[in-house]
């Protein structure tokens, strides 16, 4: 049993009472969060994602996370996902470059077991050999036996047949020197189909660690029963002989060295295009907002710049798609702008949306005004249900790591003016430090080069 | 959720307390066909393209500098036009929407048509969306909810602005109804607003042109190929036309469905065609259901040695629910999953809406939730069999999208 060695109220916007955190003796914390509902949220928010990995083993924080819902001692592959859905439960889980997370959506009736078999889940996964599957040669013979190393497979597949993951997958590469986030979340088909039983549980045994994990409840629980569920059930074995794994070095690139175009083909009838920047930390709360601020002003609805420039204001546009996206990373966020178009204006899209990047440099009083509004409704928007409340608090834990950032959110977003927004994306926005990656229809080579 | 009529005006309200924002929706029943597809997939874009009052980029500034979410959809049995914003805001997102559901120009139409003949062609680019758009075109045939990405771009080069003013006409003249979820004050005050600003939200009963779906029913097995020679997987969907909501049948179909493979990670297909075959990442089955008409399908996407494979686990999936009657413990959870995902899906405002204002307008009530579980509650093993067996019995269409060398 672990004691608890700290307990803190934070205050949340629009919740009804401030935030309970408990911090164990042994690092895990647990988050609850009232909310009326018929329905209540369960989560663990653990920090590692493809962040913790290195060439050898990129994909096992995702297989992992497959692998978790494969049995633990006190219950075999399928009991977990048949009993919670039996019980009208919405469960899954989630990788990405900074965290993983499982989650139940469950009627509020049924939260004692659904509390139990999630702790359960997160500190006795068994991994067992017959439910991950024969290692194989992915170019050979397919395996007789294709168990979940299969799965994730097939998922890889499946995003091989995206257009726009192929382009982000091309451009995230090149935005990156020697950071892990240069890597996919979802690993290559080579390292899945070889990476051994071993190394995936040295794996969960370094980084699930309680002091890497957050539980989080939100809806109508009651205080004494959670506290009692966490010491009966979050009961984690530590094994110091086992081998940590390594990491590779994670200095923080915020700007990228080597700008560069990059350029796929495949059997499609459009053109796609993404352009992506390197940003501070969304540790840095001010700045993120102001991304998140010139990201509604470049692309967010038909009123932003690039699409009533590009779009509404042309005869006969030949943009699709096009909107502008901020990615939030510990290390370091993402600026995107991203384009669908008519394959034969494929020469001019790139500089041309560069153009409205480094426009960015002067915005006016109205736009902001308009963007602070949709940073407000989506702010207020996040604590609408309990799932969403738990996504935002598990983002604050796990990603900034500051749970007092939330209540500093509305000020700091009402201290932005224009002067502060140009200035960050002076600095961070600037067309010679983007890198770009195109996807054109097979045959439109040669032009494009 | 209850229903009000004021001035023949259906009005539905819900009352949510301590929230933040307002969703309403007003919808309109299709009833009547199409002069060629697409007509009122253009309609509702142009609903927000421009009024007598505001040109397209002036309506998106009134509703986007005050983040008022607003979406038009047509859909195969009504077109609905849904707001969410903040409760401050109620008056001005009524003004405006107002004004683009009775002063829209249409203005903008052969920019709209270009716009939209060029979104096509790239949500075609999509191999999932090509196998949907081949497989819905195919199992309805004639019928109007054939229409899909492929038909209207057949169509859309015939499509005049006349057409779709007349499109117009019609939605106004057909039933319809207004649907309130939100943190209002007074109820009474909500309804007399909506009698005196909303008259042309008068609801009009007219003949339903859009009927016999079943003429239509594929006649034998069909398997349609689509190439794709770079896929790296293969998409296959596998569906029959089946009873909907108002058949005594649905709530059979929905139990037999949720054990098949929608009740997530521990449906059958999930577990005997992803989990033990490791087949593919995605995998499941879905009860589409409209007003004339229902699909029940499957869909998996593999790797394109695995076709064959993966259809004789369809086969084999809904054998076993055909030859052995689910247990009890099956049956129960099939129950209380199908409840509990109801539930999840009526949690915020606009769910809330979103779900009570369909049910009213397809006729079947505002306690259809209630009533649809007490039937799924009443659902046998028998029942669930015999679906199978009825699947099993009819013809099916498959379609596959794969690279050619694996056709057969």
């Amino acid at each position: 049993m672990t004691k608890i060695i700290k307990k803190e109220l934070v205050e949340y916007p629009y919740l009804s009472e401030p935030l309970k955190v408990f911090t164990y003796k042994n690092g895990h914390k647990v988050v609850l969060a009232r909310k009326e509902s018929p329905m209540i949220n369960v989560s663990s928010w653990v920090k590692t994602g493809s962040i913790n990995e290195n060439a050898q083993n990129n994909g096992v924080s995702h297989f992992v996370e497959h692998l978790l819902f494969k049995g633990t001692t006190k219950y075999p592959a399928g009991v977990f996902d048949r009993t919670m859905e039996e019980k009208g439960g919405i469960i899954n889980a989630a990788t990405w470059k900074d965290y993983t997370f499982y989650y139940i959506n469950i009627p509020k009736e049924h939260f004692p077991l659904a509390f139990h078999m999630h702790a359960d889940m997160m500190v006795d996964a068994q991994f067992p050999k017959e439910e991950i599957g024969p290692e194989f040669n992915p170019n050979g013979e397919a395996p007789s036996e294709k168990r979940e190393r299969y799965v994730v497979i097939e998922e890889i597949r499946m995003g091989e047949d995206n257009n726009w993951r192929k382009v982000y997958k091309n451009l995230n590469k090149s935005m990156y020197e020697n950071h892990p986030y240069k890597r996919e979340v979802i690993g290559t088909k080579e390292i899945i189909a070889n990476i051994s039983q071993e190394e995936i549980k040295r794996y969960y045994k370094t980084f699930y660690s309680p002091k890497n994990i957050t539980t989080i409840v939100v809806g109508e629980y009651d205080e004494n029963e959670v506290l009692k569920l966490v010491e009966e059930n979050f009961v984690f074995s530590t094994d110091e002989k086992i081998q940590k794994c390594k990491t590779d070095k994670k200095k923080p690139e915020i700007k990228i060295k080597k700008p560069k175009t990059v350029f796929d083909y495949s059997e499609v009838n459009t053109g796609y295009i993404m352009i992506g920047a390197l940003c501070d930390s969304a540790k840095n709360l001010k700045e993120t907002i102001a991304l998140d601020l010139l990201s509604t002003i470049l692309g967010d609805g038909k009123s932003s710049r690039l699409y009533k420039n590009l779009v509404e204001s042309q005869d006969e546009p030949y943009y699709y798609q096009i909107e502008s996206c901020h990615y939030q990373f510990k290390d370091g966020d993402n600026f995107f702008i991203e384009a669908n178009f008519n394959a034969d204006k494929k020469d001019i899209v790139e500089n041309e949306l560069k153009e409205y990047l480094k426009g960015l440099e002067k915005i006016e009083e109205e736009e902001l005004k308009k963007a602070k509004k949709r940073a407000k409704v989506n702010f207020a928007q996040d604590s609408e249900m309990v799932s969403d409340i738990a996504d935002s608090i598990g983002y604050w834990v796990t990603v900034c790591e500051d749970l007092n950032l939330p209540k500093k959110y509305l000020k700091t977003l009402n201290d932005i003016d224009c002067k502060y927004l140009q200035k960050v994306a002076k600095k961070y926005l600037n067309p010679k430090n983007v890198s770009v990656s195109i996807l054109l229809p097979k045959g439109e080579n040669n032009a494009a080069l | 959720m209850q229903h009000y009529n004021k001035n023949g005006i259906n009005i539905l309200l819900h009352k949510s307390p301590s929230t933040p924002r307002y969703s309403v929706s007003f919808f309109f029943k299709v009833s009547k066909k199409e002069k060629y597809n697409g007509v009122n997939s253009i309609l509702a874009r142009l609903l927000l393209q421009g009024t007598k009052k505001y040109s397209a980029l002036e309506l998106a500034n009134e509703f986007e500098n005050e983040c008022i979410d607003i979406s038009v959809k047509a859909k195969q049995d009504y077109i609905k036009i849904s707001l969410i914003f903040l409760n401050e805001d109620f008056k001005h997102a009524m003004e405006l929407v107002k004004d683009l559901i009775i002063n829209s120009t249409f203005d903008d139409f052969e920019k709209e048509v270009f716009k939209i003949k060029g979104e096509i062609v790239s949500d075609l680019d999509n191999p999932k969306m090509k196998l949907t758009d081949t497989f819905v075109r195919n199992i309805f045939k004639e019928h109007p909810y054939s229409s899909c990405h492929t038909k209207i771009l057949e169509d859309i080069d015939n499509i005049a602005k006349e057409d779709i003013i007349f499109a117009h006409k019609q939605m106004l003249e057909a039933e319809k109804s207004i649907v309130v979820v939100g943190d209002y004050n007074n109820e009474q005050d909500l309804i007399d607003f909506f009698a005196n600003e909303f008259p042309f939200m008068e609801s009009k009963i007219s003949e339903n042109e859009i009927q016999d779906v079943f003429k239509n029913e594929i006649q034998q097995d069909e398997t349609i190929w689509i190439s794709k020679n770079d896929a790296s997987q293969a998409q296959i969907i596998q569906g029959w036309l089946i009873d909907s909501f108002n058949s005594p049948l649905c709530a059979k179909y929905a139990v037999m469905n949720n054990i098949l493979g929608s009740s997530g990670l521990s449906s059958r297909l999930f577990v005997n065609l992803r989990d033990k075959q490791g087949l593919a990442y995605t995998v499941r089955s879905q009860y589409d259901t409209m007003l004339h008409s229902a699909i029940f399908n499957m869909y998996i996407g593999t790797a394109p040695n695995n076709i064959q494979k993966s259809l004789d686990g369809f086969k084999d999936e809904l054998q076993k629910l055909a030859d052995n009657l689910v247990t009890d413990d099956e049956l129960k959870g099939a129950k209380e999953n199908i409840s509990g995902r109801l539930k999840y899906f009526t949690q915020n405002n606009s769910q809330i809406g979103a779900v009570n204002g369909y049910n009213y307008m397809m006729g079947l009530g505002l306690q259809y939730n209630e009533l649809f579980l007490d039937d799924v509650n009443n659902v046998t093993a028998q029942d669930v069999s015999d679906m199978a067996k009825r699947l099993l019995s009819m013809p099916k269409l498959v379609t596959i999208l794969a690279p050619d060398e694996y056709k057969f």
